[in-house]
């Protein structure tokens, strides 16, 4: 056999297991993909790291701006993760209607404002836990402990992948560093490794870890694919006498989507063919929107090249100073910050989406750990709050402009419809095409869910 | 199993109740009593008693319910699981036909196979031609099952093959070229036999196994969770695994050690390390430390962190899901919800935090010796003291009384501070002492300074009454000319040190003439402990400077400070407000004329028996400080240092466990005892401890439970792991789970074959594995075979070997062996594959490591292992996740892991390094020698042609990189 031989044996692969490698074999098996006609394939989730306050962005309530300053007595006692209660805090920001609809929005979120009518609002979410860590493992993976699957990897188990040489599951976490939890929050927890979510870091040197050899290695190009050529010849080689044993083929199709995926993902962090006004809208070129906005961009560039679940973070830990929504000292402060970051660019992707025709089947989530204190912490801040939150939800089969759910008069506890992740979890699942009951995977002797054993589909939210 | 039902089925004529009996019963009992059973069978319909009403129509199965519900192409039953087969369902019909006979009772009577003794069958007969390959009962046992399918087993691999396959499964690593040529030419009859002992005496084989067993428990050196703290101590637990398998540590002991070693082996400072398995799952840092004592979230922190705890000890060394009874009995295994809790209460005693010993139990006792002296000698000094003050309430002099009555004014005369004004400066809170805080005055420019004088706080706080609030136990003065100048210290005040309590008097700290500076800055290296928290304050700093204060009024900057409404503040330092003043000096004076006093009350006897005692406590003292210091474990713990909130249980008694309604901490219901699972009959499921034994009783009572002899899952369970970690998969294919959610046993006598011989053996690891390897099963060739695939596809029943990926660390282990960076040394503190940052929240940054760090080329299982940031390189290659136990690693085939073989900066540097070897060794034919040492074999002609002609183009390093990313590296046949 002469080298030009041997070298071409390896290339003529079949097919073996190369769904399976894109993750596009389906977990209900045998082009069963769905329990029932979906309304959405894909989903994009917003996460606000350190809980984002309610009703300083969207839960308005008159009475906080009318009792400002008293002694808060909502009838019951009050128990707080940092602090004993403050006085009646009503929120620096001012409130206006919107929309056809006519929603309350505070000023700290015009953008967002513009597009109420295509939102569904849940005033009425309520979180098991009061502390970041656990609530937030709670909010992307529907337990309080690490190590379960999230949102994403049982979407990427139950559907697969949509493309062939980009990940199914990205996640999109923050400039300045990893929420509570960190990578437990994107993992495949006991799914398979392949749902894991691929973690792209738009803003470092290596977008996405491994893509190709360090500089500092001296590995050519040319001598890069010398080497791939020569590893899959010898492994063709290694597998001719090594029979009914997929996997050795399937390894092989691995360096293979491997090497397109290098040519694929830098086109996706290449935002120079996108027009001024793109850019403009994203706030690509002010630095308090520049990371968010680039982030959210690539979350449409990904969605619109078939990628599944792209979850994008808004904060890092709740570290000093201030670097998420945690505002225990200062929400005017912190708060202020973090939503200038955030309100023009989630408003630009759900616009943006929608020009392009693809909210039609693509869920946006906006969600965060829990909520915070209609209260003062000190004299600035707000302490957490489990009781009452808000969560929103655009395109992909939710109906907009309309609101779920309420907190009662001060926004603190959900009184009307209470609800919480599992019941989200539940409704985007559904909208999917996947009943939450049916989507389990065997562990430790539990037959596990998304939902656990909680959820209900909220169909009022379902157009 | 089925096929036979059917036969039997088929056979008619037969007696009704006959197939009753052999086939329907145990049909019904497998696939439906999970969810029929009892009074709280679902749709009031249980199997157990009498056959319900309306079930079947005798005689006729197409008019019967049950088939009715169970047919079909989607039938309505079962509700959890695959539907029926149709030669099951050939049974039900042929039974219904033949008239449904029911004896009452005879569903469920048979039990859970699990949970039986262990049985010991007699190995069958192998037919005659085969009798020549069986080399162990245990290959017996899997030829009956392959004759029973018409299957016939695999040829024997050949030599390379078995010996690569043995030292990849009993060490880890690679043999190199060396060992396997003195294998191949080794013709004695006994070769491969001694080449097992050789490997098993091995200190590699520990390391090895350990790895599995610490799969399984979920060790890791990070507590999880939000704020994931580095657990420093916790691999001495490791170290103990790695060295009770080498050492072959009887299995009973083993599993008796982890659970209470501390208390069953009191003289063996080991034993107390074995609990960090207790301790080894995640821990709520937030949960434990930050949040308020009484607090909802608090109590919800504690139950779940006593389910990891019962979960680990459970699907460890029992393979039950006694956590599926968490908020509810389970609901097909018999475990109830009132036992769960009462194995939550065998560990309410404990909690996980680091823990002293002394690896050296002749430093023990000398230890334990030293601490009893000294807290008798306190105890005398005490005594004295009291005796003394008894003395002087009686001395009626009127020089004594007039002295008693000035002071009592004196201290009177003392009003009640104003503390509603300015207090002084306050640091913020840490959560520990151990975080050295300072605060500094800028005089504006450089002065001589005579003397510095701080003035302590007087706050009423959470127990504190009141002066000397925030008074740390050590200040330090340090002097600086310049903001960024090097600082000298000026003076060093130790209030410990006087052994009384300070009070708010002025701390003096006179300098030596000539001093000057512009900046004075108070440092303090350990806080004062308020409440659960960490914190110092001062009242007042003054700096005099000819006889005046040159503070007052100057800027000062601190490391941190809470600013609070006028009462705290970095400028509150410096506004002449302070507690002290002449009514307290006054004070001070008389309390010096009082201390005179009681001396000249004290009797000779007495001075001398308290003096003699005060220097032998000195004495004491400093031997117990001059001892080595006492190594620490983190692990099960019932005294340990608070932090925060974090503290041991009141008064070291076990923490009240109630039943939970739902499993919800707000509905507790009635409360709980220490037991175990009565569905294992060995041993009474009930501890039945007298209320006044400590937590200690609780946890013996369990070991004793769990290693008992004849407790069946104890012994059925750990055979299943090791025959796993050997053949690829389990004889129970669901390792953690031997309920009726899991997987029956393939080969159900050989396990119990397995676990009677592995107990009765003394449960001697190394003889468990001697018997694996040896077998004929073990030594097959893994090729396919299509005829034996079509009748059993998934090798359940061996009719080969299985081929096997490298598992991460296996792989990392043996890149760093072929490159001949493997540095061998063992235990210890693990190697750190990360840049770690802890700013608040700590950071594990994989990018920084340093991979010339030779630490760094330990074996993987020494590895630092951070549970919320997994190490990508190893996660792609689908290591454990130690927030669970996992007991089957998962084998994923992905692009990231091509991209992390090809392109990681470890895999690049390990293939330069790996060529300098070939290199080096042999500088004539190095490519030779490369594929020699990652493949194990002498490469063929082809594929050296084309390996030289790589070199050439693309050079040696390139040579490297390919074959550490080709599959003959990664798969063992």
């Amino acid at each position: 056999m002469d080298r030009r031989s041997f070298l071409q044996a390896g290339g003529g692969l079949g097919s073996v297991a190369f769904a399976h490698l894109l993750a596009r074999e389906p977990l209900l098996g045998d082009g069963v993909i769905r329990h029932h006609a979906p309304t959405a394939q894909r989903v994009v989730q917003l996460f606000m790291s350190g809980a984002a306050s309610q009703c300083d962005l969207y839960d308005y309530k008159p009475l906080l701006i009318e009792r400002n300053g008293e002694d808060w007595n909502p009838g019951e006692e009050v128990e707080l993760f940092q602090s004993a209660p403050g006085k009646v805090m009503r929120s620096p920001w001012q409130w206006t209607q919107n929309g056809e609809c006519g929603k309350w929005m505070s000023s700290l979120v015009p953008r967002t404002a513009e597009c109420v009518d295509d939102i569904a609002f849940i005033h009425s979410m309520t979180s098991r836990s009061n502390v970041h860590g656990p609530a937030t493992f709670l909010e992307s993976t529907g337990f309080l402990l690490p190590g379960f699957p999230s949102m994403g990897a049982w979407i990427s188990h139950a559907l697969g992948s949509e493309n062939d040489d980009l990940p199914t599951y990205v996640c999109l976490p923050d400039l300045r560093g990893l929420p509570p939890g960190g990578p437990k929050n994107w993992s495949a927890g006991f799914l398979p490794a392949e749902h894991q979510a691929t973690v792209i870091q738009p803003s470092a040197k290596d977008p996405i870890a491994n893509l190709f050899p360090p500089d500092a290695a001296g590995v050519s190009a040319e001598r890069d694919e010398a080497d791939r050529e020569l590893v899959n010849a010898l492994n063709q080689r290694h597998r001719e006498t090594r029979g009914g044993d997929s996997r050795l083929a399937a390894r092989m199709r691995a360096y293979e989507l491997a090497a397109r995926m290098q040519l694929a993902a830098p086109e996706v962090f290449d935002l120079s063919d996108e027009p001024r006004s793109t850019r403009e809208a994203y706030g690509l070129d002010d630095p308090v929107t520049a990371d968010f906005g680039r982030r959210c961009l690539i979350a449409r560039r990904l969605l619109e090249r078939g990628v599944r679940f792209v979850q994008v973070w808004s904060g890092a830990d709740n570290g000093f100073p201030r670097r998420n929504w945690d505002s225990h000292e200062n929400i005017e402060r912190d708060h202020g910050d973090m939503g200038r970051s955030m309100d023009g660019p989630a408003a630009a992707l759900l616009q943006d989406l929608k020009r392009r025709g693809l909210l039609e089947e693509t869920i946006v989530h906006w969600t965060t750990e829990f909520g915070r204190m209609p209260c003062g912490q000190g004299e600035l801040g707000r302490d957490h709050n489990p009781f009452g939150f808000t969560n929103w939800l655009a395109g992909g089969g939710i109906k907009g402009g309309v609101t779920y759910g309420a907190t009662d008069e001060w926004s603190w506890k959900a009184v009307d419809k209470p609800t919480d992740n599992y019941d989200v979890h539940a409704t985007m699942l559904h909208a999917l095409g996947i009943d939450h009951t049916r989507l389990t995977h065997r562990t430790d002797g539990i037959d596990r869910r998304l939902t656990d054993v909680h959820g209900h589909v909220l169909h009022e939210l379902l157009a | 199993m089925f096929s036979l039902l059917a036969t039997l089925a088929i056979a008619a004529p037969q007696d009704a109740e006959e197939i009753f009996r052999q086939s329907v019963a145990p049909l019904l009992e497998e696939r439906c009593l999970p969810c029929h059973d009892g009074e709280q069978a679902k749709g009031g319909i249980s199997l157990t008693a009498a056959l319900p009403e309306d079930l079947i129509t005798p005689g006729d199965p197409a008019e019967s319910l049950l088939i009715e519900v169970l047919a079909g192409p989607d039938p309505e039953m079962p509700k959890d699981g695959e539907p029926l087969s149709e030669d099951e369902l050939a049974t039900l019909r042929a039974w219904v036909e033949a008239g449904g006979a029911w004896i009452d009772g005879e569903v469920g009577s048979r039990g859970w196979w699990s949970l039986q003794p262990l049985n010991e069958a007699s190995a069958p007969e192998p037919e005659s031609t085969w009798r020549s390959w069986v080399r162990d009962p245990i290959d017996t046992f899997i030829l009956a099952g392959l004759r029973a399918r018409g299957l016939e087993p695999s040829p024997e691999a050949d030599r390379r093959t078995l010996l690569r396959r043995l030292h990849f499964d009993l060490v880890g690593l690679p043999p190199t070229p060396e060992e396997l040529e003195a294998f191949l030419s080794n013709d004695s009859p006994d070769a491969y036999e001694r080449e097992v002992d050789r490997l098993l005496a091995s200190a590699r084989y520990g390391e090895r196994w350990a790895r599995h067993w610490l799969d399984v428990v979920h060790y890791a050196d990070t507590h999880g969770y939000d704020k994931d703290k580095t657990r420093p101590n916790a691999w001495p637990y490791r170290d103990w695994v790695i060295r009770a398998l080498n050492e072959d540590k009887p299995y009973a002991d083993f599993v008796a050690e982890q659970l209470a070693g501390d208390v069953l082996y009191e003289d063996d400072p080991g034993a107390v390390v074995a609990t960090g398995m207790l301790a080894a799952g995640p821990w709520d840092y937030v949960g434990h430390v930050e949040l308020r004592e009484g607090t909802v979230d608090k109590k919800k922190t504690r139950n779940l962190d006593r389910d990891d705890v019962v979960t680990n000890v459970f699907s460890s060394f029992q393979s039950l899901t006694v956590h599926c009874a968490r908020c509810h009995d389970h609901k097909f295994d018999p475990i109830t919800q009132a036992e769960y809790y009462d194995l939550q209460s065998v560990f309410a005693g404990i909690e996980r935090a680091e823990r002293e010993y002394d690896a050296d139990p002749a430093i023990g006792a000398l230890r334990a010796a030293l601490v009893g002296e000294r807290d008798a000698l306190q105890g005398s000094i005490r005594e004295a003291k009291e005796l003394l003050d008894r003395e002087v309430e009686q001395d009626t002099r009127p020089s004594s009384l007039e002295l008693l009555s000035a002071r009592a004014e004196a201290q009177a005369s003392i009003t009640q501070p104003d503390r509603t004004g300015s207090m002084g400066y306050h640091t913020e809170m840490s959560y520990t002492a151990d975080s050295p805080k300072w605060v500094q005055v800028d005089l504006g420019a450089s002065n001589e300074i005579e003397e510095v004088i701080l003035y302590p706080c007087d706050e009423v706080f959470g127990g504190h009454p009141g002066p000397g609030f925030g008074l740390p136990a050590q200040i330090e003065v340090q002097l600086a000319s310049t903001p960024e100048g090097e600082w000298s210290t000026a003076g060093t005040w130790r209030g410990a040190d006087a052994g009384i309590r300070h009070g708010d008097r002025p701390i003096h700290f006179p300098l030596e003439s000539g001093a000057s500076a512009r900046y004075v800055r108070v440092h303090v290296p350990v806080l004062w402990e308020r409440t659960e928290d960490y914190c110092f304050a001062l009242a007042e700093l003054e700096v005099i400077s000819s006889g005046e204060n040159i503070a007052r009024g100057a800027a000062v900057e601190a490391k941190d400070s809470i600013e609070a409404g006028g009462r705290w503040g970095k400028e509150l330092l410096v506004d002449g407000a302070r507690p002290w003043s002449p009514e307290m000096a006054r004070l001070e004076e008389l309390e010096g004329d009082w201390r005179a006093l009681r001396a000249e009350l004290e009797p000779e006897p007495a001075r001398a028996a308290r003096e003699h005692d005060s220097e032998r406590l000195t004495v004491v003292s400093a031997e117990l400080s001059a001892l080595p210091p006492s190594s620490k474990v983190y692990a099960a713990a019932t005294s340990f240092q608070r932090e925060g909130s974090f503290a041991p249980p009141p008064g070291g008694a076990p923490r009240a466990v109630h039943r939970l309604e739902r499993g919800e901490v707000t509905q507790p219901l009635e409360a709980s005892a220490p037991g175990a699972v009565k569905a294992l009959p060995h041993a009474p499921a009930s501890f039945d401890l007298p209320a006044e034994s400590d937590e200690s009783a609780r946890r013996v009572a369990l070991a004793e439970w769990i290693a008992h002899p004849e407790n069946p899952l104890t012994w059925r369970s750990i055979v299943n792991r090791v025959w796993q970690y050997h053949f690829g998969r389990g004889l129970v294919d669901s390792p953690n789970d031997f309920g009726r959610m899991g997987v029956r046993p393939s080969h159900p006598e050989l396990l119990d074959h397995l676990a009677l011989r592995f107990r009765d053996g003394g449960g001697s690891f190394k003889e468990l594995h001697r018997a694996l390897v040896l077998s004929a099963t073990y030594r097959q060739s893994s090729a396919h075979r299509a005829e034996a695939a079509a009748i059993d596809d998934g090798n359940r029943l061996l009719w080969r070997a299985n081929r096997r990926r490298l598992e991460a660390e296996a792989l990392r282990d043996s890149t760093l062996s072929v490159s001949g960076d493997l540095n061998l040394e063992m235990g210890g503190p693990g190697f750190q594959l990360f840049g770690f940052e802890d700013d608040h929240s700590p950071r594990y940054l994989y990018a920084e490591a340093d991979l010339e760090d030779t630490q760094t080329h330990r074996r993987s299982v020494y590895r630092f292992v951070v549970r919320s940031v997994p190490d990508p390189w190893m996660t792609s290659f689908d290591c454990a996740d130690p927030s669970h136990c996992t007991p089957v690693r998962s084998e994923t085939t992905t692009p990231l892991q091509a991209l992390a073989l090809m392109n990681d900066r470890f895999m690049l540097r390990q293939a330069e390094r790996f060529a300098a070897r070939v290199e080096r060794e042999a500088p004539r034919d190095p490519v030779s020698l490369a594929a020699r040492l990652a493949w194990q074999r002498e490469p063929e002609p082809a594929e050296l042609l084309l390996l030289r002609e790589h070199e050439e183009e693309h050079g040696l390093a390139a040579v490297c990189r390919v074959l550490l990313n080709s599959n003959e590296f990664l798969y063992v046949d």
